[in-house]
């Protein structure tokens, strides 16, 4: 009989939470919107924090980059929590096959020796600039204002750390099951002259207080260090027999391309906030100019050493990714270089 | 309030749901002299006196499929205690001092 | 072929040796938060996770996890399941709940973010994080979970607007953000410690056994599974104070008063629990008072102070008056409530016999003596075709902000109160406890967002209760008396028409 009950009609009341209907109408939401939109809280805060009294526990002048209503902004993936975890679970396990064929087969330590010593020397010691990255996304995450922006970053910050650990279980498979080359990448972040650019930089975001200039400084970085690593290197070791690199190489180019999206989608905001964008505009501008040179010249350091190695024309990849990069910035609006 | 005990207990809360959950119940039972077992909806609590062992082999003998200990994080719903050991083995609740 | 790490080998190659000291930049300013509160730590490597979870387990486990939840979600709505659970007003528990609970689940997600990003060491930082976007499953899977309740019921259509601006809802609030604006260490006892691991079991155990034996299927499975994901969250709790007090004796002091302070803010807390579990489950799993037994005084005082006397740490201060309460609490905050629901977002009746006979057993020595006789002249008032309503708005507790309903222990017929003058402003508190945790740090707690002094001050929508009710987002239905609401007479007009025996 329990059938018949259900074939009973039951209008609903309404079709969504209030607030959505307010901003969409009343019809039924999406899980997205009914897990992000106007989930943070916006008022009547009671106590101001004991290390920054001069903010609310949620503030939008957290950041000099500012929307006007926080929500304009939506992740075009869309993710919450159940569809980010199961996206990058795939991620994972499609990694952790590759890893385990890496190994069963020696792979990675039947690449040519350049090859090995570039993924061990170079790329391995990146673990800590995805480490870096971690605590400088997660600052966002908690410090922007408005769910939808900082669950990007929440998720990006949580990407950072499944990066650095991936990168990890590469050098352990290399290091044929110890974890002797991640101490030896260790040594090699801190004191190999090719990578002291990059920590340099991740260590002078990390005092910023500005999660967006922490945030957009850091993908200036990344806009030209994964295109290198993980595309024309990619090729270059197709080509040099290296094509285990390739294997692992075509996961972080994977993540990279998902990542992405929300952040382009974020600069498309600020640009065309209906009240901060020209403040904005100035805002990143400023970003740029202090941080781009320093993304550039610390991944240029890093392509002479690549090159060193492999001979892969990774500096003029470089500045050709570089080139790229400023078209793209500047076909948005804003002004590189002194060229708008 | 319950006095006089000799020995603290510690304990878990499992959900009662899931083949998998009886069987790790089972495996507490037998690898753990004298552990309680009590039912509210939906949930098994289990106390044991002193301290509490989940072993991997056992409960991959009572499944008869591979089972990681990470999986134990599929049925518990709380537990009291300490939890000392979590490694490929076996997972130890107990107190310290 | 390569050798495989253990478990343990393989948590710390991943996790453990990420950190590097920075020297371009000074590293005191890299991490600027973990000095001011006086605790020291010698060495964070110490830190022990016994979890050992890694990124790739993570996701497998959390996918693993919320593919069954939402089967659930969807199976139910799917099937009208709203329309079995036990009665329309065990929503009333779910109804606080998403205005109450969910909540604090986003704000835990913000302030671990905030861990994650501040303490030294990366074995906490990666608790943290993993903590800081399991919150965040919570909310999202709450609100996902309870979104189809909100198509048909009332009191769930606003619940973000609700937590900001509602007065019984500035208790959990003000709570949270008492521990968010604390410094990391303060915070990390605050909720890892006695909220996670002192009290959650109290609050989410016997609830989400409730939601099951209520027909309420979905939130069993996202309140069990999200428990799945506290156990981590506990250890953290359990992890940390450990290690911080032995990590330098002088640690202990202040580790000793936080537990003074944050056990009783979040006992305070509670009481909202306490009444839900005895007053707002039509099928009853077990009371407030043996709950509070089992989860509280036997597992906590029994066991885990039992076994932190050996860092010198004794029981919470005030711990005695929350025993003694146990046997009145729920009672008299659930009469509050049915005075003031004409302002909440949920509706209280007098509960009937068969509820009463329950009470009656459970609490032999003070229901029929204390407070049978008050639900008996309610129940005459609604009989005689009225509706007991308190008239005007509840004074609240300047810390814990919720009205000054409790008594003074042994005394359970006088209303306690106490005042503290501070810089010619009078304070009024319910208890010793809030009256200490003021005295603490007076120039934070005279900040508090007192929602009824806010009334009174008119930013709160207009001097009339209509318009503070509609500046709340609350709408026809949500408040006051059960029986006659909408979700009552809707729930009657539904099972009317379904066939007999369905």
């Amino acid at each position: 009989m329990e059938y018949e009950l259900r074939q009973q009609v039951i209008e609903p009341r309404r079709h969504t939470f209030q607030h959505l209907i307010d901003r969409y109408g009343d019809k039924p939401a999406s899980r997205y919107e009914e897990g992000s939109i106007d989930v943070q809280p916006t008022e009547n805060f009671h106590y101001r924090p004991l290390w920054d009294p001069e903010h609310e526990l949620y503030d939008e002048t957290y950041s000099a980059l500012r929307l006007d209503d926080p929500y304009t902004y939506r992740d075009p993936r869309q993710y919450y929590y159940a569809t980010y975890v199961t996206a990058r679970a795939g991620l994972h396990d499609a990694f952790g096959k590759t890893v385990d064929y890496l190994g069963q087969r020696d792979l990675l330590s039947r690449m040519p020796q350049e090859w090995q010593k570039l993924l061990g020397d170079l790329v391995l010691p990146l673990r800590h600039y995805e480490s870096g990255g971690q605590l400088l996304s997660v600052n966002g995450a908690r410090f922007a204002y408005g769910t939808t922006v900082e669950q990007c970053l929440t998720y990006a910050a949580f990407d950072r750390i499944g990066n650095a650990q991936m990168l990890s279980r590469v050098g352990i498979t290399l290091g044929e099951g110890t974890a002797e080359l991640l101490v030896s990448a260790k040594k090699s972040w801190i004191e190999n002259p090719a990578l002291q650019g990059l920590r340099r930089l991740i260590e002078e975001l990390l005092v910023e207080q500005d999660w967006a200039v922490q945030t957009i400084g850091l993908d200036l970085a990344d806009r030209m260090l994964y295109p290198l690593l993980y595309q024309h290197l990619d090729e270059a070791a197709l080509l040099g027999g290296a094509g285990a690199y390739s294997l692992v190489g075509q996961h972080f180019g994977t993540w990279f391309t998902d990542h992405r999206r929300w952040l382009d989608a974020l600069i498309t905001a600020w640009l065309n906030d209906p009240v901060h964008a020209d403040n904005n505009r100035r805002e990143l501008d400023a970003i740029v100019a202090r941080w781009l040179p320093q993304a550039q010249a610390a991944v240029a350091d890093l392509a002479d050493a690549v090159d060193a190695l492999v001979d892969a024309g990774a500096k003029d990849a470089v500045a050709r990714s570089t080139a790229e990069l400023t078209a793209t910035l500047t076909g948005a609006g804003l002004t590189v270089g002194g060229k708008a | 309030m319950t006095t006089g005990t000799p020995v603290k207990s510690v304990g878990v809360e499992l959900q009662e749901s899931s083949d998998d959950a009886r069987m790790v119940i089972e495996a507490i039972q037998r690898d753990n002299a004298d552990v309680v077992v009590s039912y509210l909806p939906g949930l098994v609590k289990v106390q044991s006196p002193g301290e509490l062992v989940i072993r991997r082999e056992t409960v991959e003998e009572l499944l008869g499929r591979p089972w990681e200990t990470h999986e134990f994080q599929l049925v518990i719903v709380s537990y009291y205690g300490h939890i000392g050991e979590w490694d490929d083995d076996q997972i130890v609740i107990k107190w310290d001092h | 072929m390569s050798k495989k790490l253990s478990m343990q080998q393989r948590y710390a190659a991943l996790t453990r040796d990420l950190d590097w000291t920075p020297d371009y930049v000074d590293p005191a300013k890299v991490f600027p938060l973990t000095s001011f509160e006086g605790i020291k730590v010698h060495d964070w490597s110490a830190w022990s996770d016994p979890f050992r979870l890694t990124v790739d387990t993570y996701h497998k486990y959390q996918a693993e996890k919320d593919k069954r939840l939402y089967a659930v979600i969807d199976g139910f709505a799917q099937g009208q399941g709203h329309l079995s659970l036990s009665d329309a007003q065990y929503l009333n528990a779910m109804k606080l709940f998403i205005q109450g609970v969910t909540p604090l689940e986003y704000a835990a997600h913000r302030h671990f973010a905030q861990l994650a990003r501040h303490f030294d060491g990366p074995g906490p930082r990666f608790a943290a994080l993993c903590q800081s976007i399991d919150e965040l499953r919570h909310t999202q899977t709450e609100v996902h979970t309870l979104s189809q309740y909100n198509k048909y019921y009332g009191g769930m259509h606003s619940n973000w607007k609700m937590f900001d601006r509602v007065w019984y809802l500035s208790v959990p609030k003000s709570y949270f953000e008492d521990a968010m604006s604390a410094g990391p260490f303060e915070s990390l006892i605050a909720i890892s410690f006695s909220f996670e691991y002192l009290l959650t079991n109290l609050l989410f155990v016997p609830f989400m056994s409730g939601a099951s034996f209520n027909g309420d299927l979905p939130s069993m499975t996202f309140g069990f599974s999200a428990q799945s994901d506290e156990s981590r969250h506990m250890t953290l709790g359990l992890e940390a104070i450990k290690f911080l007090l032995e990590q330098d004796e002088a640690n202990v002091p202040i580790i000793q008063a936080w537990i003074d302070k944050w056990f009783w803010r979040g006992y305070r807390l509670v009481a909202l629990i306490a009444q839900m579990i005895d007053y707002m489950l039509p099928k009853k799993v077990m009371s407030w008072k043996e709950s509070f037994e089992l989860y509280f005084e036997e597992q906590m005082l029994n066991g885990l102070f039992k076994d932190l006397e050996f860092y010198g740490i004794r029981p919470p201060m005030h711990v005695q008056q929350a025993i003694e309460e146990k046997e009145i609490l729920s009672h008299q905050v659930a009469w509050t409530l049915y005075q003031f629901s004409f302002a909440a977002g949920f509706n209280t009746t007098v509960p009937d016999e068969e509820h009463q006979a329950w009470l009656r057993e459970q609490y032999p020595d003070t229901f029929d003596k204390l407070f049978a006789p008050q639900w008996a002249k309610a129940k005459k008032i609604q009989e005689e075709g009225g509706r007991f309503f308190f008239q005007g708005l509840p004074q609240l507790c300047q810390v814990c902000q919720v009205p000054m309903l409790f008594t003074e222990v042994g005394d359970p017929e006088t209303i306690c109160q106490r005042q503290v003058v501070y810089e010619d402003e009078r304070y009024d508190f319910c208890s010793d406890g809030c009256q200490w945790v003021f005295e603490r740090e007076p120039e934070k707690y005279v900040q508090a967002w007192l929602p009824v002094h806010q009334i009174y001050q008119g930013v709160c929508g207009g001097p009339s209760v209509p318009e503070v009710l509609a500046w709340y987002g609350l709408q026809e239905g949500d408040s006051g008396e059960y029986i006659g609401s909408l979700d009552h007479k809707d729930w009657l007009a539904w099972h009317a028409t379904a066939p007999v025996g369905s």
